[in-house]
């Protein structure tokens, strides 16, 4: 048997220790760790310990993007999409000085068009479908979640095609990134982007009102949002960029894709400098894949230690079609919408990128359409 | 569920392993926006700089 009882509370709840998963999440971080200091790569142990935490906290703190920005489109109920935005507060407080005034920092940028829009949107379909969003998958799968695991899997298929029809759709046109501090200073671009966020807060809080819903946080969204937001300035110290998730399933797909034979060195994507580096080099040189492991196993460890893991039977087909095509849609418009909730919105915002707030205003129809194909898979429209 | 759990994550492990022992290391880890002309995390390029 692999789980020990602890004492029982007062309460008469157990906490239940699964040892062999606790074992395997401790593991198999320690390994990653180790491979990258016997590189003399501290910065990089630094985010897959970031990532932990950030697996730690997200599970602990249940806290849910899909889940807020569903009550927030079906019920007006602001609280949660309200403690995401501390997540941003927090960080734009660090990127955005810091990243206009250090060459070596930077922040989370992308050009305004047509590719932005239409990734965001379908990403809102697929987050809905799925019923988690970039940073959502991860730490459920690590949570224990079989449903996610196949929405991850078809996440990487995704983005990889994504990543091929990305270049058609910058062909589309746009225009260069806009930044609040290019035009107003490191520090008057912190003001207009904290500005910008007090401004959708007071809008998101007036249609809360307007509905008669909730729009207080949580406790949990609160503690959860502040220790999320630290984490992420911790991210953005030893990464050089904002937190991000998804260009490290483009690159997992991409390098599997590669194993099996297929060649997509030569697809104008993958010509890239970046891309191109991302595809060749070790894994553990890319940033984002090495907090997405981080996260993965911190959110294994911290559902390892209080209860049996993964000890739920598999969910209904329909459910499991719908976590498929959720992911496909969320890697697909992942690429095209330069991120997911993490890369795009959060970290877009908090740079003072004008792109966080139109993937945000795009992803939310998405979600709205996403919501509504729910029941035809057997979920719940709450 | 619990077996599909374990498959996944050692051959996770070891496809990591794997690949970061036969491919090169370019010393510090990095992100696409790193290199010049980037204009996304992604590394797109910028409107502009066509």
């Amino acid at each position: 048997m692999s789980t020990a009882s602890l004492a029982a509370s007062g309460r008469g709840a157990a906490v239940r220790i699964d040892r062999l998963f606790l074992g395997l999440a401790l593991g198999a971080t320690a390994i990653l760790i180790a491979l990258v200091l016997l590189d003399h790569q501290p910065a990089s142990a630094a985010l897959v310990l970031g990532g932990f935490g950030l697996g730690i906290v997200f599970l602990k703190a249940e806290f849910s993007y899909t889940a807020s920005w569903r009550r927030f489109v079906t019920r007006g109920d602001a609280s949660g999409l309200l403690g995401g935005l501390i997540v941003i507060v927090i960080c734009a407080l660090v990127v955005v000085p810091v990243a206009a005034l250090s060459p070596k920092y930077g922040g989370a940028i992308a050009p305004l068009g047509p590719s932005l829009v239409i990734g965001a949107f379908v990403f809102g379909v697929g987050m809905q479908l799925a019923n988690g969003c970039g940073s959502g998958t991860l730490y459920t799968v690590g949570g224990g979640s079989g449903r996610m695991l196949i929405a991850l899997l078809f996440f990487v298929i995704g983005s990889v095609f994504g990543s091929l029809s990305l270049p058609a759709f910058l062909a589309l046109g746009g225009i260069d990134p806009v930044l609040a501090s290019d035009y107003f200073g490191a520090w008057g671009g912190l003001a207009v982007t904290l500005a910008s966020i007090a401004l959708v807060a007071s809008a998101i809080i007036a249609i809360a009102r307007k509905r008669g819903a909730n729009f207080v946080p949580s406790r949990s969204y609160v503690i959860g949002g502040i220790a999320i937001g630290l984490l992420c300035v911790a991210v953005f110290f030893a990464g050089g960029h904002p937190w991000s998730v998804t260009f490290a399933y483009t690159v997992w797909g991409a390098k599997a894709a590669t194993a099996l034979g297929l060649d997509l060195s030569h697809s104008a994507f993958w010509q890239w400098p970046g891309p191109k580096r991302a595809l060749t080099d070790s894994v553990l040189s890319d940033t984002s894949s090495l907090t997405d492991f981080g996260m993965l196993f911190g959110a294994m460890a911290a559902a390892a230690a209080t209860k049996p893991f993964a000890a739920t039977a598999w969910p209904p087909v329909k459910s499991l079609l719908a976590a498929g095509i959720g992911g496909l849609l969320m890697g697909w418009g992942a690429r095209l919408g330069f991120g997911c909730n993490i890369g795009a919105f959060v970290g877009g915002v908090a740079s003072g990128s004008l792109h966080g707030w139109i993937w945000l205003l795009a992803a939310l129809p998405g979600c709205l359409l996403g919501i509504r194909l729910r029941p035809l898979f057997g979920l719940s429209r709450e | 569920m619990r077996t599909v759990y374990i498959v996944v994550v050692v051959l996770g492990v070891a496809a990591i392993l794997v690949d970061h022992l036969s491919s090169p290391s370019s010393g510090r880890a990095m992100s696409p926006e790193d290199f010049a002309g980037a204009c996304a995390p992604c590394g797109a390029p910028c409107p502009s700089k066509k």
